[in-house]
């Protein structure tokens, strides 16, 4: 269980570098990390341990990923995602798992966005829903590939 | 008792998560923080290293492509010295003759983009130069095309520069030739919006942006981009007006860090 963690947390780092430096889109890129806090928390038993984990991961992206201007804001944002994915429960899971994680990226975007964007939200709300739409389709899409290609629905259940 | 058990749980869920949110929002208010910074400086130059081999492959990949570029526009920037030769000669004989004070001679370093950062909107990239190259924070950062954004973080080696697109970045300009001050702002992709301008001012579109001579960090002249559209706030005594920022922020590669005293 801890080395599979491992494992796939520095393959989320090798996808969000490569596409933060080779995959850009019109200057947007995919939350992979974001993804993945999501993703292995659904997982985990323990809230508080999953709460904490993705407060250190958002702290670890802000301070070595070199994630732009702010020291923080990744970890408030991946704390709360982390919380949120790992109340679900089991059943739901098990019959909504790409809906689940979908609304989890959609509403971590949406907090990232108006917590860097919140002069957007409240002069453009165009351009704001702009930069929110484009971050959450981009990151649902790789999210797409990337759980089909490794199998992550099969794994996370497995690990429930 | 099993029903206090799980309030219990559920409680310190709840207070990890408040505590999780609390000591993240101390870390945002405390940014400038001495303490935070040098943090954030050493991880810098610690950790830069993990850029280096995507940055090889991303400049191997586009190699060609950067190639045709850069000959483009470096006959272009050839055809266009030879003129700002001559008008230099011309200018140089015209100060003398007005005796101007001798402006001084800008100090550019180049520098490569190692990463573009993992921010989902690109609004700042890291460089391959810090303080050991004489890189200051606030330093201008420009593109061959123009000003793209300021160092705000430099370490020995390394630096961070905040962009244009970064939402927070502001800069004080000019709009040529009506000479119309104003406070520019990114809005979307390479457009950005100059605010505070007087609707009594004449400006026109095609017209230049330059930096303004207010700006502290900045020096005057460097050029910025050109107005593409403007119109009248209402309620308001100013307009806005729209430019197009020379500098293609989606492409950047090698940019240039114009090394002074702040």
């Amino acid at each position: 269980m801890q080395l599979s963690f491992t494992r796939y947390f520095l393959l989320a780092v090798v996808l969000q570098l490569v596409f933060s430096e080779l995959l850009t889109v019109n200057g947007f890129q995919p939350n992979i990390i974001l993804l993945f806090v999501i993703l292995s928390s659904i997982s985990m038993e323990n809230i508080s341990r999953a709460t904490l984990i993705g407060f250190f991961i958002g702290l670890l992206s802000d301070l070595i990923l070199f994630n732009g201007s702010y020291i923080g804001l990744s970890s408030l944002i991946f704390s709360i995602c982390a919380y949120l994915s790992a109340r679900v429960s089991f059943n739901f899971v098990y019959r909504n798992f790409d809906l689940y994680w979908l609304v989890l990226v959609s509403l971590g975007s949406g907090l990232y966005a108006f917590f860097r964007y919140d002069f957007f939200f409240f002069n453009d709300i165009l351009l704001f829903l702009k930069n929110w739409i484009f971050v959450a389709t981009y990151t649902s899409f790789a999210g797409f590939m990337i759980t089909r290609l490794f199998k992550v629905k099969e794994k996370v259940l497995e690990d429930a | 008792m099993a029903k206090i058990d799980l309030l219990a749980k559920q409680k310190i869920d709840s207070f990890v998560l408040f505590l999780c949110i609390f000591i993240s929002f101390a870390l945002i208010f405390t940014n400038n923080n001495k303490n935070v910074q040098s943090l954030r400086t050493s991880a810098l130059d610690t950790f830069s290293f993990l850029y280096q081999p995507f940055n090889w492959l991303d400049n191997q990949l586009f190699l060609n492509k950067k190639l045709e570029v850069l000959s483009e526009e470096n006959l272009k920037l050839n055809l266009e010295n030879q003129i700002l030769s001559s008008n230099k000669i011309e200018n140089e004989r015209l100060r003398d003759l007005l005796k101007f004070r001798d402006r001084n001679e800008l100090d550019f370093i180049g520098a490569d983009i190692l990463s573009k950062g993992i921010n989902s909107n690109m609004s700042s990239v890291l460089l391959n130069r810090g303080l050991s190259d004489g890189v200051k924070n606030n330093n201008p950062v420009l593109s061959s095309r123009g000003v793209v954004g300021k160092t705000i973080l430099v370490a020995d080696n390394y630096s961070a520069v905040q962009l244009i697109s970064d939402i927070d970045f502001r800069l004080s300009v000019k709009i040529m030739p009506s000479e119309t001050e104003g406070i520019m702002r990114w809005i979307t992709n390479d457009t950005c919006e100059i605010v505070e301008v007087q609707t009594t001012s004449d400006v026109q579109i095609g017209d230049i942006v330059l930096t303004s001579n207010l700006s502290i960090y900045f020096p005057p002249n460097l050029p910025v981009g050109e107005v593409i559209s403007f119109y009248k706030k209402s309620n308001s005594s100013n307009k806005v007006v729209r430019m197009k920022l020379f500098s293609d922020l989606s492409t950047l590669n090698q940019l240039f860090i114009l090394r002074g005293d702040s």
